[in-house]
């Protein structure tokens, strides 16, 4: 049994290095620089180039209109809720006056958009002369290694705080590139008042509007919505195991828990101490009771976290007036005191 | 009872190196691990802490540590007991599993420092030192005639 899977899995490494090469011959140019995402065919051999354990930002070439031009700037994100692979924030701006682009690349409304349509519209953005002329484009790969990471650290840092420094992050840079910002425009999940308080402390200049389903709404956010989201869906396509896993055509499901794909493989690929591999974001609960239930446990040095057992004087000694006797004396108070008036309860 | 450690001291040298990782973590099993493919792989170097500063994660929690050295004037040695022994009163038997000169230290997420309760443990070796080397007429001559020249400095 074991005998005939393996053999299928070589076979199916032989197929995909003949596509591979046959790629190659064809557009050579194309792939010699992995450092560059020009189409959508160069995003999977960029993303395959970068290490899959740490973040990776890329930042498309900023079309020089939008550095003259007030530009509009939205900001999205993909896959914050699947316990494996990476999170991906994106940004892309054009200038206010460029909307026909946007409509053109038929931005719309990308929770309608398919797999299909997203892939052409994201491959248009880099290719098509109308959109590269004016609209530029920005996402970090945030790795499931940094998330959990970031949300075991001694002082926890949730996934909210780690999407705001990446969203701030995007734009800064932007900025740093020299794109003329005047409108953000962000879609949140979460309460969108606190996060508009927050972006505009850090950019007060600009005018900064945050929205649930914004990608909906503003195609900018919607553009920024697709690149963050072919990439996330790329970055799980070309996912290389450092532990040395080999997985048919990387059929991990969606990564959402409730998907029986996704299930199966984090059952099956357990490793006793070291749990996962760390396409798996170890902080979703649903990671952790997996390896409760068959991995062997594993208590972590965390004396930062006992109660200290003296903390000085306890505050609630100020609020205390009773004497042994159990009898209440209350010291007066300054006030009544000093203009010599007491309590009187019987004449 | 006594406990033979059953190896011969003098091939020492020739025998297997170990590569080893200390963590800051409990490990309720026993058994191979798959150290290369799921740990070492990604142990990378974090110049942001300090020179020789490594960084990795150990189940999502992440580690930082350092390459260090076992102590001048000793040997880190791994052994093994095969047979538990059956009362508190029986002969234990220890075979050498390997030795090893350096080791990983790793603390969950805290750049190692004096701080450690590695390093506060290994002031041991020092004291030991200090107070198990023999002294000689000569040092403790030198030492009062010392003694006596600090108190003409400071009367």
């Amino acid at each position: 049994m074991s005998d005939q899977e393996d053999i299928e899995v070589k076979q199916e490494d032989q197929t995909i290095e003949d596509i591979n090469e046959k790629d190659e011959k064809r557009d050579d140019e194309d792939l010699k620089d992995t450092d560059k995402i020009s189409s959508l065919k160069t995003l999977g051999p960029f993303i395959a180039g970068k290490e899959n354990s740490r973040n990776t930002v890329y930042l498309s070439d900023v079309p020089d209109v939008c550095k003259d031009k007030p530009c509009m700037l939205g900001v999205d994100e993909a896959g914050r809720g699947p316990v494996l692979g990476p999170m991906v924030y994106g940004i892309s701006y054009c200038p206010l006056e460029s909307k026909k682009a946007l409509e053109d690349l038929g931005c719309a409304d990308s929770k309608q958009l398919t797999e299909e349509k997203r892939d052409v519209i994201f491959n248009d953005i880099n290719t098509k002369e109308y959109a590269t002329s004016c609209v530029g484009w920005a996402v970090e790969i945030i790795s499931p290694n940094t998330i959990s990471t970031s949300m075991y650290r001694r002082s926890k840092c949730s996934l909210n705080e780690v999407s705001m420094d990446s969203a701030m992050g995007l734009i800064q840079q932007a900025i740093d590139a020299g794109v003329n910002i005047a409108e953000v425009y962000v879609d949140t999940v979460g309460p969108p008042e606190k996060y508009q308080e927050k972006l505009l402390k850090r950019f007060p200049t600009f005018k900064i509007t945050v929205a649930k389903k914004a990608d909906s709404t503003y195609p900018i956010v919607s553009a920024a919505s697709i690149c963050a989201k072919v990439t996330r869906d790329h970055a799980l396509k070309v996912w290389k195991f450092p532990e040395g896993l080999v997985i048919k055509d990387n059929a991990f499901g969606s990564g959402y828990p409730g998907d029986p794909v996704t299930k199966r493989f984090l059952t099956e690929h357990i490793d006793l101490v070291f749990g996962f591999p760390r396409l798996v974001r170890f902080s979703w609960s649903t990671a952790e009771n997996a390896l409760a239930d068959k991995a062997y446990d594993m208590e972590f040095d965390e004396p930062d976290s006992e109660k200290p057992k003296y903390a000085g004087t306890k505050l609630t000694k100020f609020f205390k007036g009773t004497t042994k006797s159990g009898e209440v004396i209350r010291e007066e108070c300054r006030f009544f005191k000093q203009r010599h008036l007491g309590n009187v309860m019987e004449f | 009872m006594s406990i033979t450690l059953d190896f011969n001291g003098k091939n020492l040298a020739k025998s297997k190196q170990l590569d080893l990782h200390y963590l800051p973590a409990k490990i309720d099993g026993d058994g191979e691990a798959n150290v290369e493919q799921y740990f070492n792989n990604y142990t990378r170097e974090a110049t942001e802490f300090g020179s020789g500063i490594l960084t990795n994660a150990l189940r999502g929690y992440p580690l930082v540590g350092e390459q260090l050295k076992v102590p001048e004037g000793y040997r880190g040695l791994v052994l093994q007991e095969t047979e538990k022994p059956i009362s508190e009163s029986s002969d234990r038997q220890l075979r050498l599993t390997g030795v090893f000169g350096d080791f990983t230290y790793w603390n969950y997420d805290k750049v190692p420092s004096n701080g450690d309760a590695y390093r506060q443990a290994l002031l041991l070796a020092d004291v030991a030192q200090a107070l198990s080397q023999p002294i000689t007429e000569h040092d403790l001559e030198a030492e009062i005639a010392r003694n006596k020249e600090n108190a003409k400095e400071s009367p």
